[in-house]
Protein backbone atom coordinates (compact mmCIF):
# COMPACT_ATOMS: atom_id res chain seq x y z
CA UNK A 1 0.00 0.00 0.00
CA UNK A 2 1.46 3.36 -0.97
CA UNK A 3 2.24 6.00 1.61
CA UNK A 4 -0.12 8.32 -0.27
CA UNK A 5 -3.02 5.96 0.28
CA UNK A 6 -2.30 5.64 3.99
CA UNK A 7 -1.94 9.41 4.15
CA UNK A 8 -5.41 9.77 2.58
CA UNK A 9 -6.94 7.46 5.18
CA UNK A 10 -5.18 9.38 7.94
CA UNK A 11 -6.36 12.69 6.50
CA UNK A 12 -9.90 11.35 6.20
CA UNK A 13 -9.90 10.37 9.87
CA UNK A 14 -8.38 13.71 10.86
CA UNK A 15 -11.02 15.45 8.76
CA UNK A 16 -13.73 13.81 10.86
CA UNK A 17 -12.11 15.16 14.02
CA UNK A 18 -11.37 18.61 12.60
CA UNK A 19 -14.90 19.14 11.36
CA UNK A 20 -16.77 17.52 14.25
CA UNK A 21 -20.00 19.42 13.77
CA UNK A 22 -20.30 18.93 10.03
CA UNK A 23 -19.40 15.25 10.41
CA UNK A 24 -22.13 14.98 13.00
CA UNK A 25 -24.64 16.64 10.64
CA UNK A 26 -23.61 14.32 7.84
CA UNK A 27 -23.92 11.21 10.01
CA UNK A 28 -27.34 12.29 11.31
CA UNK A 29 -28.55 13.00 7.76
CA UNK A 30 -27.52 9.55 6.60
CA UNK A 31 -28.99 7.96 9.73
CA UNK A 32 -32.36 9.70 9.32
CA UNK A 33 -32.53 8.89 5.59
CA UNK A 34 -31.77 5.23 6.23
CA UNK A 35 -34.32 5.01 9.05
CA UNK A 36 -37.03 6.48 6.80
CA UNK A 37 -36.15 4.17 3.91
CA UNK A 38 -35.78 1.24 6.32
CA UNK A 39 -39.18 1.82 7.94
CA UNK A 40 -40.74 1.93 4.52
CA UNK A 41 -39.01 -1.29 3.44
CA UNK A 42 -40.08 -3.03 6.67
CA UNK A 43 -43.66 -1.95 6.04
CA UNK A 44 -43.65 -3.25 2.47
CA UNK A 45 -41.92 -6.45 3.50
CA UNK A 46 -44.50 -7.24 6.17
CA UNK A 47 -47.49 -6.40 3.99
CA UNK A 48 -45.98 -8.65 1.34
CA UNK A 49 -45.51 -11.37 3.93
CA UNK A 50 -49.16 -11.19 5.00
CA UNK A 51 -50.40 -11.20 1.41
CA UNK A 52 -48.27 -14.22 0.60
CA UNK A 53 -49.57 -16.03 3.63
CA UNK A 54 -53.11 -15.42 2.46
CA UNK A 55 -52.22 -16.62 -1.01
CA UNK A 56 -50.48 -19.73 0.21
CA UNK A 57 -53.59 -20.69 2.17
CA UNK A 58 -55.58 -20.72 -1.04
CA UNK A 59 -56.67 -24.24 -1.86
CA UNK A 60 -58.37 -25.99 -4.70
CA UNK A 61 -61.06 -28.42 -3.73
CA UNK A 62 -61.39 -31.42 -6.07
CA UNK A 63 -64.51 -33.51 -5.62
CA UNK A 64 -64.20 -37.18 -6.47
CA UNK A 65 -66.66 -39.57 -7.94
CA UNK A 66 -68.50 -41.28 -5.05
CA UNK A 67 -68.03 -44.67 -6.59
CA UNK A 68 -64.24 -44.57 -6.70
CA UNK A 69 -62.41 -47.30 -4.83
CA UNK A 70 -59.43 -46.64 -2.58
CA UNK A 71 -57.07 -47.87 -5.27
CA UNK A 72 -58.58 -45.56 -7.82
CA UNK A 73 -58.31 -42.68 -5.35
CA UNK A 74 -54.61 -43.42 -4.81
CA UNK A 75 -54.04 -43.51 -8.54
CA UNK A 76 -55.86 -40.23 -8.91
CA UNK A 77 -53.70 -38.69 -6.15
CA UNK A 78 -50.53 -39.53 -8.01
CA UNK A 79 -52.02 -38.18 -11.22
CA UNK A 80 -52.82 -34.88 -9.46
CA UNK A 81 -49.32 -34.68 -7.97
CA UNK A 82 -47.93 -35.01 -11.48
CA UNK A 83 -49.72 -31.87 -12.65
CA UNK A 84 -47.24 -29.02 -12.92
CA UNK A 85 -47.62 -26.50 -10.10
CA UNK A 86 -49.23 -28.84 -7.57
CA UNK A 87 -47.42 -28.68 -4.24
CA UNK A 88 -49.38 -31.02 -1.97
CA UNK A 89 -52.55 -33.05 -1.94
CA UNK A 90 -54.65 -33.95 1.07
CA UNK A 91 -57.36 -36.58 0.83
CA UNK A 92 -60.64 -35.83 2.59
CA UNK A 93 -62.62 -39.04 2.85
CA UNK A 94 -66.39 -39.10 3.18
CA UNK A 95 -66.05 -39.70 6.92
CA UNK A 96 -63.59 -36.83 7.35
CA UNK A 97 -65.88 -34.56 5.30
CA UNK A 98 -68.68 -35.42 7.72
CA UNK A 99 -66.42 -34.53 10.66
CA UNK A 100 -65.53 -31.20 9.08
CA UNK A 101 -69.23 -30.61 8.43
CA UNK A 102 -69.92 -31.25 12.12
CA UNK A 103 -67.17 -28.83 13.16
CA UNK A 104 -68.34 -26.11 10.80
CA UNK A 105 -72.09 -26.49 11.10
CA UNK A 106 -72.20 -27.77 14.67
CA UNK A 107 -74.56 -30.63 13.85
CA UNK A 108 -73.98 -34.22 12.91
CA UNK A 109 -75.01 -34.86 9.32
CA UNK A 110 -76.46 -38.27 10.27
CA UNK A 111 -78.94 -36.54 12.54
CA UNK A 112 -80.37 -34.78 9.50
CA UNK A 113 -79.96 -37.39 6.83
CA UNK A 114 -79.73 -41.16 6.87
CA UNK A 115 -76.90 -41.23 4.48
CA UNK A 116 -73.68 -39.19 4.11
CA UNK A 117 -74.09 -37.23 0.86
CA UNK A 118 -70.73 -35.48 1.14
CA UNK A 119 -68.41 -36.65 -1.62
CA UNK A 120 -64.76 -37.44 -0.91
CA UNK A 121 -62.37 -34.76 -2.08
CA UNK A 122 -58.77 -33.68 -2.45
CA UNK A 123 -57.47 -30.40 -1.05
CA UNK A 124 -54.76 -29.26 -3.40
CA UNK A 125 -52.16 -26.61 -2.55
CA UNK A 126 -50.13 -24.98 -5.28
CA UNK A 127 -46.50 -23.97 -5.39
CA UNK A 128 -46.03 -20.22 -4.69
CA UNK A 129 -45.03 -19.43 -8.26
CA UNK A 130 -48.32 -20.94 -9.54
CA UNK A 131 -50.58 -18.84 -7.35
CA UNK A 132 -51.66 -16.26 -9.89
CA UNK A 133 -55.24 -16.33 -11.12
CA UNK A 134 -54.21 -17.19 -14.69
CA UNK A 135 -52.14 -20.16 -13.64
CA UNK A 136 -54.74 -21.39 -11.18
CA UNK A 137 -57.30 -21.25 -13.96
CA UNK A 138 -55.07 -23.35 -16.18
CA UNK A 139 -54.31 -25.93 -13.50
CA UNK A 140 -57.98 -26.07 -12.56
CA UNK A 141 -59.07 -26.90 -16.10
CA UNK A 142 -56.29 -29.47 -16.35
CA UNK A 143 -57.48 -31.14 -13.17
CA UNK A 144 -61.08 -31.16 -14.35
CA UNK A 145 -60.12 -33.44 -17.23
CA UNK A 146 -58.83 -36.16 -14.91
CA UNK A 147 -61.09 -39.15 -14.70
CA UNK A 148 -63.00 -39.28 -11.46
CA UNK A 149 -62.92 -35.56 -10.73
CA UNK A 150 -66.44 -34.28 -10.72
CA UNK A 151 -65.81 -30.65 -9.83
CA UNK A 152 -63.00 -28.23 -9.03
CA UNK A 153 -63.72 -25.34 -6.65
CA UNK A 154 -61.62 -22.40 -5.51
CA UNK A 155 -62.13 -18.77 -4.43
CA UNK A 156 -61.69 -16.99 -7.73
CA UNK A 157 -62.94 -13.69 -6.28
CA UNK A 158 -60.44 -13.49 -3.43
CA UNK A 159 -57.52 -14.32 -5.68
CA UNK A 160 -58.54 -11.69 -8.19
CA UNK A 161 -58.98 -8.99 -5.52
CA UNK A 162 -55.68 -9.87 -3.89
CA UNK A 163 -53.93 -9.68 -7.20
CA UNK A 164 -55.42 -6.39 -8.19
CA UNK A 165 -54.63 -4.71 -4.87
CA UNK A 166 -51.24 -6.24 -4.58
CA UNK A 167 -50.22 -4.92 -7.96
CA UNK A 168 -51.51 -1.46 -7.06
CA UNK A 169 -49.76 -1.63 -3.71
CA UNK A 170 -46.51 -2.74 -5.32
CA UNK A 171 -46.60 0.08 -7.85
CA UNK A 172 -47.39 2.67 -5.22
CA UNK A 173 -44.65 1.45 -2.94
CA UNK A 174 -42.16 1.42 -5.80
CA UNK A 175 -43.04 5.03 -6.55
CA UNK A 176 -42.85 6.14 -2.93
CA UNK A 177 -39.67 4.14 -2.39
CA UNK A 178 -38.01 5.71 -5.39
CA UNK A 179 -38.99 9.18 -4.22
CA UNK A 180 -37.64 8.46 -0.75
CA UNK A 181 -34.36 7.14 -2.14
CA UNK A 182 -33.90 10.11 -4.47
CA UNK A 183 -34.82 12.51 -1.66
CA UNK A 184 -32.33 10.88 0.69
CA UNK A 185 -29.51 10.90 -1.82
CA UNK A 186 -30.23 14.54 -2.60
CA UNK A 187 -30.30 15.45 1.08
CA UNK A 188 -27.02 13.67 1.72
CA UNK A 189 -25.45 15.16 -1.39
CA UNK A 190 -26.42 18.66 -0.30
CA UNK A 191 -25.17 18.20 3.22
CA UNK A 192 -21.82 16.92 2.00
CA UNK A 193 -21.64 19.70 -0.57
CA UNK A 194 -22.06 22.31 2.14
CA UNK A 195 -19.38 20.62 4.20
CA UNK A 196 -16.95 20.51 1.30
CA UNK A 197 -17.82 24.10 0.42
CA UNK A 198 -16.70 25.12 3.90
CA UNK A 199 -13.37 23.46 3.19
CA UNK A 200 -12.83 24.68 -0.34
CA UNK A 201 -9.78 26.69 0.73
CA UNK A 202 -8.03 23.42 1.61
CA UNK A 203 -8.97 22.06 -1.82
CA UNK A 204 -7.68 25.24 -3.48
CA UNK A 205 -4.36 24.98 -1.66
CA UNK A 206 -4.08 21.30 -2.56
CA UNK A 207 -4.61 22.17 -6.22
CA UNK A 208 -2.06 24.94 -5.98
CA UNK A 209 0.73 22.75 -4.69
CA UNK A 210 0.21 20.15 -7.39
CA UNK A 211 -2.09 17.56 -5.87
CA UNK A 212 -3.82 15.34 -8.39
CA UNK A 213 -7.61 15.05 -8.49
CA UNK A 214 -7.44 11.54 -7.08
CA UNK A 215 -5.27 12.69 -4.22
CA UNK A 216 -7.66 15.52 -3.31
CA UNK A 217 -10.70 13.29 -3.55
CA UNK A 218 -9.46 10.41 -1.45
CA UNK A 219 -9.60 11.93 2.05
CA UNK A 220 -13.11 13.24 1.38
CA UNK A 221 -14.19 9.84 0.10
CA UNK A 222 -12.72 8.17 3.17
CA UNK A 223 -14.63 10.65 5.32
CA UNK A 224 -17.81 10.01 3.35
CA UNK A 225 -17.50 6.23 3.75
CA UNK A 226 -16.81 6.47 7.47
CA UNK A 227 -19.69 8.88 8.04
CA UNK A 228 -21.96 6.62 5.98
CA UNK A 229 -20.95 3.49 7.86
CA UNK A 230 -21.49 5.21 11.21
CA UNK A 231 -24.89 6.52 10.01
CA UNK A 232 -25.77 3.04 8.72
CA UNK A 233 -24.56 1.43 11.95
CA UNK A 234 -26.77 3.75 13.98
CA UNK A 235 -29.72 2.95 11.72
CA UNK A 236 -29.00 -0.78 12.21
CA UNK A 237 -28.96 -0.20 15.97
CA UNK A 238 -32.27 1.64 15.71
CA UNK A 239 -33.89 -1.27 13.86
CA UNK A 240 -32.40 -3.77 16.28
CA UNK A 241 -34.00 -1.91 19.20
CA UNK A 242 -37.27 -1.51 17.31
CA UNK A 243 -37.22 -5.20 16.49
CA UNK A 244 -36.82 -6.11 20.16
CA UNK A 245 -39.68 -3.85 21.19
CA UNK A 246 -42.00 -5.11 18.45
CA UNK A 247 -41.11 -8.76 18.98
CA UNK A 248 -42.57 -8.56 22.48
CA UNK A 249 -45.85 -7.12 21.22
CA UNK A 250 -46.42 -8.38 17.68
CA UNK A 251 -44.13 -11.39 17.20
CA UNK A 252 -45.40 -12.04 13.64
CA UNK A 253 -43.83 -8.85 12.30
CA UNK A 254 -40.29 -9.02 10.99
CA UNK A 255 -38.38 -5.78 11.59
CA UNK A 256 -34.70 -6.54 11.76
CA UNK A 257 -32.56 -9.39 10.54
CA UNK A 258 -28.79 -9.71 10.22
CA UNK A 259 -29.16 -9.12 6.48
CA UNK A 260 -31.10 -5.91 7.07
CA UNK A 261 -28.41 -4.61 9.45
CA UNK A 262 -25.65 -5.46 7.01
CA UNK A 263 -27.56 -3.82 4.17
CA UNK A 264 -28.12 -0.65 6.19
CA UNK A 265 -24.42 -0.36 6.92
CA UNK A 266 -23.45 -1.04 3.30
CA UNK A 267 -26.09 1.39 2.02
CA UNK A 268 -24.86 4.02 4.49
CA UNK A 269 -21.29 3.66 3.24
CA UNK A 270 -22.53 3.80 -0.34
CA UNK A 271 -24.58 6.94 0.31
CA UNK A 272 -21.57 8.56 1.95
CA UNK A 273 -19.15 7.76 -0.82
CA UNK A 274 -21.50 8.54 -3.71
CA UNK A 275 -22.62 11.78 -2.03
CA UNK A 276 -18.99 12.83 -1.56
CA UNK A 277 -18.05 11.92 -5.12
CA UNK A 278 -20.88 13.99 -6.60
CA UNK A 279 -20.34 16.91 -4.26
CA UNK A 280 -16.61 16.94 -5.03
CA UNK A 281 -17.15 17.11 -8.76
CA UNK A 282 -18.32 20.67 -8.32
CA UNK A 283 -15.14 21.76 -6.57
CA UNK A 284 -12.66 19.79 -8.60
CA UNK A 285 -13.20 21.29 -11.98
CA UNK A 286 -9.67 21.22 -13.21
CA UNK B 1 12.02 28.79 -19.65
CA UNK B 2 8.75 30.73 -19.38
CA UNK B 3 7.41 32.31 -22.50
CA UNK B 4 4.08 34.04 -23.11
CA UNK B 5 3.48 34.90 -26.77
CA UNK B 6 0.50 37.10 -27.69
CA UNK B 7 -1.54 35.62 -24.90
CA UNK B 8 -5.17 36.63 -24.69
CA UNK B 9 -7.27 35.32 -21.84
CA UNK B 10 -10.56 37.01 -21.10
CA UNK B 11 -13.15 36.36 -18.41
CA UNK B 12 -16.80 36.30 -19.43
CA UNK B 13 -17.13 39.92 -18.22
CA UNK B 14 -14.54 41.08 -20.76
CA UNK B 15 -11.73 41.63 -18.25
CA UNK B 16 -8.48 39.78 -18.50
CA UNK B 17 -5.32 40.09 -20.56
CA UNK B 18 -4.77 40.73 -24.22
CA UNK B 19 -1.78 40.03 -26.45
CA UNK B 20 0.58 39.68 -23.52
CA UNK B 21 4.24 38.93 -24.27
CA UNK B 22 6.66 38.01 -21.55
CA UNK B 23 9.71 35.84 -21.03
CA UNK B 24 11.42 34.74 -17.86
CA UNK B 25 14.83 33.15 -18.30
CA UNK B 26 16.42 30.76 -15.81
CA UNK B 27 17.58 32.60 -12.70
CA UNK B 28 16.05 35.88 -13.84
CA UNK B 29 14.16 38.31 -11.57
CA UNK B 30 11.24 40.00 -13.31
CA UNK B 31 8.80 42.52 -11.88
CA UNK B 32 5.35 42.62 -13.32
CA UNK B 33 4.10 46.06 -12.40
CA UNK B 34 0.86 47.86 -12.94
CA UNK B 35 -2.09 49.33 -11.08
CA UNK B 36 -4.70 47.17 -9.35
CA UNK B 37 -6.94 45.42 -11.84
CA UNK B 38 -4.43 45.77 -14.69
CA UNK B 39 -4.22 42.00 -15.15
CA UNK B 40 -1.09 41.09 -13.18
CA UNK B 41 -2.74 38.18 -11.39
CA UNK B 42 -4.21 36.97 -14.68
CA UNK B 43 -0.71 36.76 -16.16
CA UNK B 44 0.39 34.59 -13.26
CA UNK B 45 -2.78 32.52 -13.58
CA UNK B 46 -2.14 31.67 -17.23
CA UNK B 47 1.34 30.54 -16.21
CA UNK B 48 0.05 28.11 -13.58
CA UNK B 49 -2.86 27.09 -15.79
CA UNK B 50 -5.60 28.47 -13.64
CA UNK B 51 -6.79 30.20 -16.80
CA UNK B 52 -6.20 28.78 -20.26
CA UNK B 53 -5.55 31.37 -23.00
CA UNK B 54 -8.07 31.79 -25.80
CA UNK B 55 -5.24 32.67 -28.14
CA UNK B 56 -1.47 32.80 -28.09
CA UNK B 57 0.49 30.32 -26.06
CA UNK B 58 2.23 29.88 -22.74
CA UNK B 59 5.30 27.70 -22.49
CA UNK B 60 6.67 26.61 -19.13
CA UNK B 61 9.56 24.24 -19.74
CA UNK B 62 8.05 21.18 -21.43
CA UNK B 63 4.46 22.34 -20.81
CA UNK B 64 2.77 24.20 -23.66
CA UNK B 65 -0.74 25.62 -23.26
CA UNK B 66 -1.48 24.64 -26.85
CA UNK B 67 -1.33 21.01 -25.72
CA UNK B 68 -3.32 21.70 -22.58
CA UNK B 69 -4.63 18.68 -20.69
CA UNK B 70 -6.41 18.96 -17.34
CA UNK B 71 -4.54 15.93 -16.07
CA UNK B 72 -1.22 17.76 -16.61
CA UNK B 73 -2.08 20.70 -14.30
CA UNK B 74 -0.73 19.11 -11.09
CA UNK B 75 2.55 18.20 -12.78
CA UNK B 76 3.04 21.73 -14.12
CA UNK B 77 2.34 23.21 -10.70
CA UNK B 78 4.94 20.99 -9.08
CA UNK B 79 7.51 22.83 -11.17
CA UNK B 80 6.35 26.19 -9.82
CA UNK B 81 6.35 27.87 -6.43
CA UNK B 82 3.44 30.22 -5.91
CA UNK B 83 2.87 32.76 -3.14
CA UNK B 84 0.05 35.21 -2.58
CA UNK B 85 -0.79 38.37 -0.71
CA UNK B 86 -3.10 36.42 1.63
CA UNK B 87 -0.55 33.60 2.25
CA UNK B 88 -3.14 30.80 1.74
CA UNK B 89 -2.00 28.68 4.66
CA UNK B 90 -3.97 25.81 6.15
CA UNK B 91 -5.10 27.33 9.42
CA UNK B 92 -5.70 23.98 11.11
CA UNK B 93 -2.13 22.73 10.66
CA UNK B 94 1.11 23.87 12.18
CA UNK B 95 4.03 25.41 10.28
CA UNK B 96 5.77 22.07 9.69
CA UNK B 97 2.61 20.46 8.33
CA UNK B 98 1.81 23.42 6.09
CA UNK B 99 5.17 23.05 4.40
CA UNK B 100 5.21 19.24 4.44
CA UNK B 101 1.81 19.23 2.75
CA UNK B 102 3.36 19.97 -0.64
CA UNK B 103 5.54 16.88 -0.42
CA UNK B 104 2.79 14.69 0.95
CA UNK B 105 0.69 15.27 -2.15
CA UNK B 106 3.53 13.83 -4.20
CA UNK B 107 3.85 10.68 -2.10
CA UNK B 108 7.33 11.35 -0.69
CA UNK B 109 8.81 9.23 2.06
CA UNK B 110 8.40 10.40 5.62
CA UNK B 111 12.14 10.66 6.23
CA UNK B 112 12.63 12.72 3.08
CA UNK B 113 9.76 15.02 4.00
CA UNK B 114 11.22 15.66 7.45
CA UNK B 115 14.69 16.39 6.11
CA UNK B 116 13.50 18.72 3.38
CA UNK B 117 10.99 20.61 5.51
CA UNK B 118 13.53 21.27 8.25
CA UNK B 119 16.05 22.48 5.68
CA UNK B 120 13.66 24.86 3.96
CA UNK B 121 12.35 26.17 7.29
CA UNK B 122 15.97 26.96 8.21
CA UNK B 123 16.33 28.80 4.91
CA UNK B 124 13.39 31.10 5.69
CA UNK B 125 14.43 31.42 9.34
CA UNK B 126 11.50 29.65 10.93
CA UNK B 127 13.01 26.44 12.33
CA UNK B 128 12.18 27.50 15.87
CA UNK B 129 8.51 28.08 15.02
CA UNK B 130 7.85 24.79 13.26
CA UNK B 131 5.25 23.71 15.85
CA UNK B 132 3.33 26.98 15.87
CA UNK B 133 -0.06 27.38 14.24
CA UNK B 134 -0.38 30.06 11.51
CA UNK B 135 -2.54 32.29 13.72
CA UNK B 136 0.28 32.42 16.26
CA UNK B 137 2.60 34.03 13.70
CA UNK B 138 2.97 37.60 12.43
CA UNK B 139 2.05 38.45 8.82
CA UNK B 140 5.70 38.42 7.75
CA UNK B 141 6.23 35.03 9.36
CA UNK B 142 3.14 33.62 7.68
CA UNK B 143 4.48 34.76 4.32
CA UNK B 144 7.78 33.04 5.15
CA UNK B 145 5.86 29.81 5.73
CA UNK B 146 4.18 30.28 2.34
CA UNK B 147 7.58 30.87 0.74
CA UNK B 148 8.98 27.75 2.41
CA UNK B 149 6.05 25.78 1.05
CA UNK B 150 6.64 27.22 -2.43
CA UNK B 151 10.36 26.42 -2.33
CA UNK B 152 10.25 22.90 -1.03
CA UNK B 153 9.75 21.35 -4.47
CA UNK B 154 12.78 23.26 -5.74
CA UNK B 155 10.73 25.14 -8.35
CA UNK B 156 12.19 26.59 -11.52
CA UNK B 157 10.42 29.84 -10.77
CA UNK B 158 8.73 31.51 -7.81
CA UNK B 159 5.52 33.25 -8.88
CA UNK B 160 4.77 35.95 -6.32
CA UNK B 161 1.42 37.75 -6.47
CA UNK B 162 1.76 40.94 -4.38
CA UNK B 163 3.68 39.06 -1.69
CA UNK B 164 4.14 42.15 0.46
CA UNK B 165 0.63 43.53 -0.06
CA UNK B 166 -0.54 42.65 3.44
CA UNK B 167 2.68 43.50 5.27
CA UNK B 168 4.05 46.60 7.01
CA UNK B 169 7.15 48.21 5.40
CA UNK B 170 9.58 46.50 7.75
CA UNK B 171 8.13 43.04 7.15
CA UNK B 172 7.97 43.81 3.42
CA UNK B 173 11.69 44.56 3.36
CA UNK B 174 12.41 41.31 5.19
CA UNK B 175 10.38 39.34 2.64
CA UNK B 176 12.06 41.16 -0.27
CA UNK B 177 15.46 40.33 1.13
CA UNK B 178 14.43 36.70 1.45
CA UNK B 179 13.14 36.65 -2.15
CA UNK B 180 16.39 38.26 -3.36
CA UNK B 181 18.37 35.61 -1.51
CA UNK B 182 16.30 32.85 -3.10
CA UNK B 183 16.94 34.41 -6.50
CA UNK B 184 20.65 34.63 -5.84
CA UNK B 185 20.69 30.86 -5.37
CA UNK B 186 19.36 30.39 -8.90
CA UNK B 187 15.56 30.31 -8.64
CA UNK B 188 13.88 32.63 -11.13
CA UNK B 189 11.34 35.09 -9.71
CA UNK B 190 8.28 36.60 -11.36
CA UNK B 191 6.77 39.08 -8.95
CA UNK B 192 3.55 40.97 -9.54
CA UNK B 193 3.34 44.21 -7.58
CA UNK B 194 1.85 47.67 -7.67
CA UNK B 195 4.37 48.90 -5.09
CA UNK B 196 6.80 51.08 -7.10
CA UNK B 197 8.76 51.74 -3.89
CA UNK B 198 9.89 48.09 -3.93
CA UNK B 199 10.71 48.18 -7.63
CA UNK B 200 12.88 51.23 -7.17
CA UNK B 201 14.65 49.78 -4.14
CA UNK B 202 15.44 46.47 -5.84
CA UNK B 203 16.22 47.24 -9.47
CA UNK B 204 15.48 44.37 -11.86
CA UNK B 205 13.86 43.65 -15.21
CA UNK B 206 10.43 45.31 -15.32
CA UNK B 207 7.41 44.41 -17.41
CA UNK B 208 4.57 46.89 -17.19
CA UNK B 209 0.98 45.87 -17.62
CA UNK B 210 -1.90 48.28 -18.11
CA UNK B 211 -5.49 47.48 -18.97
CA UNK B 212 -4.53 43.89 -19.62
CA UNK B 213 -1.73 44.67 -22.07
CA UNK B 214 2.02 44.49 -21.55
CA UNK B 215 4.50 47.25 -22.31
CA UNK B 216 8.22 46.77 -22.03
Amino acid sequence: MSSGFLYSIGEGLKGLRRAKFSSFVSIVTIFVSLVIIGLFVVFIFNVNLILNQIRSRMELELFIDNSFTNEQVEKLRSQILNVAGVDSVRYISKALAADIFKQEVGQDIFEILDDNPLPPSFQVRLKPEFQSSLKIEKISSQLTTLEGITEVLYRRDIIAILERYFRLFLMMSLGVGLMLAIGSVFLIYNTIKLIIFSRRSVIDIMKLVGATRAFIRRPFMVEGIIQGIIGGGLAALFFNLLSRIIKNNIPELIVGTQTVYALLIILGGLFGVVGSAFALRKFLKF
Amino acid sequence: MIQLSNVTAKYPGGEGIELVNLTVDPGEFVYLVGPSGAGKSSVLKVIYWDIIPQSGHVIVERFNSLNFKKSQIPYLRRKLGIIFQDFKLLMDRNVFENVAFTLRVTNRRRSEIKRKVLRVLAEVGLSHKRDKMPYQLSGGEQQRVAIARALINEPIVLLADEPTGNLDPEASDDIMQLIERINSKGTAILMATHDYRLVRAHRRKIVKIEKGMTRN
